[in-house]
């Protein structure tokens, strides 16, 4: 499996974990595995709020919508929320008709995502 | 899996690719038809559609079908035109019910991590049926204009 660091790159923004990913396609078992496990480790941290970037991201598959529904589920157990930004619009296209873009705030670039979390709670 | 295999069909050739289950093999098979598409100058629209439905439907048949018996074998067939492109996929498990699949975008499956695979293969593809009690799916797509 891909060490999750050679997927993701993790910064911090004023306490929102804003996390990168360097592939272009998500669709091995073990890159969407190493995804999820990041996400998670992150989750671990109460009232954790982040944001995933995938920009330059153009192909995915339903494990990564899975996987994505899963971390969220985690991270609002633990008081905190997964934002998404810098979509591709095929990969935007999924998250529609799976009406996950009702279940996910989508923001067009990730400093807006990681702004929204900065203006407070309804940001 | 069809049985005619005739070159003067105007569909072209049908193909066919034995696969084990082993999801690291899902590469050749999309590169090989992505690339026939490349040449029959499928728009980049339907190249996604395909190499989506064609992804979803080999992860299937791998995990769920054959749950990842090496000694199980995915078989893959295709033919593809200028107008259209027909996908077979086949697994060698015990088969399911797709119709007993949830909606996964009704309100209360929302949150639950499974079932759209199969929603999106219908969604991007223009024919998706699945026949011998669900161990074999049928795609078509058809070239956009």
């Amino acid at each position: 499996m891909p060490e999750a660091e050679n997927l993701v790159c993790i910064a911090d923004r004023q306490g929102v974990k804003l996390v990168r990913l360097r592939a272009a396609a998500l669709l091995t078992e073990d890159e969407v595995e190493a995804l999820g496990q990041a996400l998670m480790a992150l989750a671990e941290m109460p009232g954790q709020r982040v944001v995933l970037s995938f920009l330059g991201v153009t192909h995915i598959t339903s494990v990564v919508l899975n996987t994505l529904v899963l971390v969220q589920r985690r991270l609002e157990e633990s008081g905190g929320d997964l934002r998404l930004a810098d979509i591709d619009p095929h990969v935007f296209e999924m998250f529609a008709i799976t009406r996950l873009d009702r279940k996910f705030r989508i923001f067009e670039r990730d400093e807006d995502a990681v702004a929204s979390f900065l203006a407070g709670p309804e940001g | 899996m069809p049985r005619k295999c005739s070159n003067t069909d105007k569909r072209g050739p049908w193909i066919r690719r034995v696969l084990p289950s082993e999801l690291e093999r899902i590469r050749e098979a999309e590169g090989e038809v992505l690339g026939r598409l490349g040449e029959l100058g499928y728009g980049e629209d339907d190249r996604f559609a395909v190499r989506l439905a064609l992804e979803e439907a080999l992860v299937n048949a791998m995990k769920h079908g054959n749950r990842m018996d090496a000694s199980r074998r995915v078989r893959v067939a295709y033919r593809a035109s200028a107008e259209q492109v027909e996908i077979h996929v086949a697994d060698e498990g015990e088969g399911f019910d797709p119709a007993q699949v949830p909606d996964p975008t009704a309100d209360e499956n929302l949150s639950k991590p499974s079932g759209r695979g199969i929603m999106l293969m219908r969604c991007y593809m223009d024919e998706v049926t699945y026949v011998c009690e669900g161990r074999e799916v049928h795609m078509v797509k058809y070239r956009r204009a």
